[in-house]
């Protein structure tokens, strides 16, 4: 019975396809629609995610409040701070640095070029992984001893030697005013998302390497940041509030002098603002969701009008009011469904060019699509509903003398 | 365990209004009348009218045009309720019966064929004969084989894949009253089935009634036709609603197995002559 009503409405539809086609744009904008903006919700959300998953999501820098007139020499962090921090919050702290990086010209032979060097500590590599391509890492003995020592990504290297293979080399550079030799003891490599390559694609002639942190903290070993990373599972904010309030107590100061930029507000944010366009998007969709369905009953009521000697006749051959019923429903709920899926295919498709088109790899959730689909069915029940069942009441004798 | 009841499912157990009652009467009228109210005018339309007809009869319902034949079939085929009196069909009073119930009796218990064919457009011939069964909810294969029988009996085995509008209306008639036979409805009700008919598509009509007569089917054909009316054993005029004449035929045309077309034409010309 579900089949045969199925198989009578798809020919009904077919009969009149371009009415039909009309009937479904109310419902293919709106389901297209709200497809569309809550596949590029989750594409910006995967995108965030992934780059900060590159960034590193549970890191903070902590330092001395902006709006703070009178900050003194002592609101900044030394490298004792740093220690006592890792002994007081062991438990909870995988890495601490100062945050510290340089940009300056780099000489190797004649070749000049740009580079950006990041202050590590040795075991940086814990939170920011990449793979050692040749040579080593900088170890403890760099970092305590100031070794003018450098770890070059692989590019870079290619760059200014023309080979990868450029441990032993050696370039100058001027780094707070000082310049120096500087030794490659190793080569590195960093997997990175494409959302991160293409966030990072301009500025591919820029050199990196990474650079022990306390060459950037020297000479006066005051230095604005704390840089942390937290340790994976444990209740981030939390961590970093408490972590804040220790500070402002080592400083003789009060929490709120202090500031912290997270990964975790920063992600909160890109989800306020799709929180936003979605709910204004979500309104126009189910104004036209209910245009749409305005628009199918209109048309079912005309197509019961047009059968009304159908009706007739299958009253006369022992349907029930219930057996009309779901023919028409069934009949709504198809066309408004094939509406729901043609609005999805709509909105997968541009999704999908937008995506090419910035090389941006999009999410569509099939959980979302089942959802759309299926509540256009019901939108076409129940705007079906009247119709049908003015269909489903109709007189055998009256229906048959229609003409 | 707590059965759930499935809306979609009928019940199985046969409700007592759709039991056969084997009743010698299949259709007994007691004091028949219908009012047409038009609003300006009421216009009756039968005029108390008192008939029985006994299971397995082959009757013809004759009369000028507006005499009423239509208003008496619909009422008899259930599709119209009588404003005055009673139609008992097998036993059962129908003014008892629900809109619901009343689309199960013209399912199981009545075969209609209309003068307009009244076949549903844009489907085949063999949906066409299924319809009925579907509403029966018989399984889908049952249906098919059965439309397939029916189609053959009446002699269009091969165009079952046909849609009404590639069919002669001689054809079109013969999928209607494969239609009409699909539940084996006891009784079977045909309102003027040759009046857009050429009269060899006429002929053949009358022979598969016949037929159906031969197999035990209550047969009621409305016609303006006598030579059509010749096929049955009873005829019954009609005049402005009432019954003025009920007569058995004595001599029903019976066609033979040869040559019996060049008879009935040779029939149909005196018939035309008197
Ligand atoms: N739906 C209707 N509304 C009003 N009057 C009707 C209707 N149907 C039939 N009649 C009237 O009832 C009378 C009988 O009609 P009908 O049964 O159709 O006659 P027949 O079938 O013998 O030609 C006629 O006078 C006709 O005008
Ligand atoms: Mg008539």
């Amino acid at each position: 019975m579900l089949f045969e009503n199925m198989s009578m409405a798809f020919h009904a539809i077919k009969a009149n396809k371009m009415r039909a086609f009309l009937t479904m744009l109310g419902i293919i904008i709106g389901i297209g629609s709200v497809i569309s903006i809550v596949s590029i919700g989750d594409t910006l959300r995967s995108m965030f995610t992934d780059i900060y998953k590159d960034v590193g999501l549970t890191q903070a820098y902590i330092g001395i409040g902006y709006w703070i007139e009178d900050v003194h020499q002592s609101d900044y962090f030394n490298l004792d701070d740093l220690d006592r921090m890792k002994e007081v919050f062991g438990d909870e702290i995988a890495y601490i640095d100062s945050g510290a990086s340089a940009s300056s010209k780099v000489q190797a032979g004649r070749i000049n070029m740009d580079f950006d060097f990041t202050g590590i500590d040795y075991n940086y590599i814990d939170v920011q992984p990449v793979t050692i391509l040749s040579g080593r890492y900088l170890n403890e003995g760099d970092i305590l001893g100031r070794k003018k020592n450098v770890v070059i990504e692989e590019e870079s290297a290619v760059k200014l030697f023309g080979t990868a293979d450029a441990v032993g080399k050696t370039f100058r550079t001027t780094i707070y005013g000082y310049t120096d030799e500087y030794n490659i003891v190793g080569v590195y490599r960093k997997e990175m998302s494409p959302f991160m390559k293409l966030m990072m694609g301009g500025s591919s002639d820029r050199g990196t390497a990474l650079i022990p942190y306390t060459i950037l903290t020297w000479p006066n070993d005051y230095f604005y940041y704390c840089h942390v990373f937290a340790k994976e599972g444990i209740d981030l904010q939390n961590f970093f509030d408490r972590l804040t309030a220790y500070i402002a107590k080592i400083k003789g100061r009060q929490p709120e002098d202090y500031s912290q930029t997270t990964a975790i507000s920063e992600m909160g944010s890109v989800d306020s603002v799709m929180g936003g366009i979605s709910a204004a998007v979500g309104g126009i969709a189910a104004i036209s969701l209910l245009v749409g369905g305005i628009g199918i009953m209109n048309i079912m009521l005309v197509s019961v009008t047009e059968r009304t000697r159908e009706i007739g006749i299958r009253k006369a051959l022992g349907a029930r009011t219930r057996d009309v019923l779901i023919q028409f429903l069934t009949e709504s709920a198809l066309m408004s469904a094939c509406g729901g899926a043609l609005g999805v295919a709509l909105a997968v498709s541009l999704v999908s060019l937008g995506g090419m088109a910035f090389g941006i790899p999009v999410v569509i959730k099939p959980s979302v699509v089942i959802l759309a689909v299926s509540f256009s069915a019901v939108v076409g029940i129940f705007f079906g509903l009247y119709p049908a069942s003015k269909a489903a009441k109709a007189d055998p004798i009256e229906a048959l003398r229609y003409e | 365990m707590k059965m759930i009841k499935n809306p979609f499912v009928r019940k199985k157990e046969t409700p007592s209004y759709l039991t056969e009652n084997v009743s010698e009467d299949l259709i007994r009228l007691e004091n028949l009348v219908k009012i047409y109210d038009t609003g300006a005018i009421k216009v009756l339309g039968l005029k108390k009218i008192n008939l029985t007809i006994k299971r397995g009869e082959f009757v013809a319902i004759m009369g000028q045009s507006g005499s009423g034949k239509s208003t008496l079939m619909n009422i008899l085929g259930c599709l119209d309720r009588p404003s005055l009196g009673h139609y008992y069909l097998d036993g059962v009073d129908t003014a008892e019966l629900t809109p619901n119930e009343l689309s199960d009796i013209r399912n199981r218990k009545i075969g209609f064929v209309f003068q307009s064919f009244n076949l549903i457009s844009r489907t085949s011939a063999l949906k066409n004969v299924e319809i009925p069964m579907i509403y029966a909810h018989r399984p889908k294969k049952e249906r098919r084989e059965r439309a397939l029988q029916l189609l053959e009996k009446v002699g269009l085995g091969k165009r079952f894949e046909h849609m009404p509008n590639e069919l002669s209306g001689g054809q079109r008639q013969r999928v209607a009253i494969a239609r009409a036979l699909a539940n084996e409805p006891p009784l079977i009700l045909a309102d003027e089935p040759t009046g857009n008919l050429d009269t060899a598509s006429s002929i053949e009509i009358m022979e598969i009634f016949s037929e159906l007569h031969r197999e035990g089917a209550t047969v009621v054909v409305v016609t303006h036709e006598e030579d059509i009316a010749a096929f049955t054993h009873r005829i019954i005029r009609f005049q402005d609603g009432k019954v003025i004449s009920d007569e058995p035929n004595p001599n029903p045309t019976v066609t033979g197995h040869e040559n019996h077309m060049e008879g009935l034409y040779r029939a149909r010309e005196n018939g035309k002559e008197n």
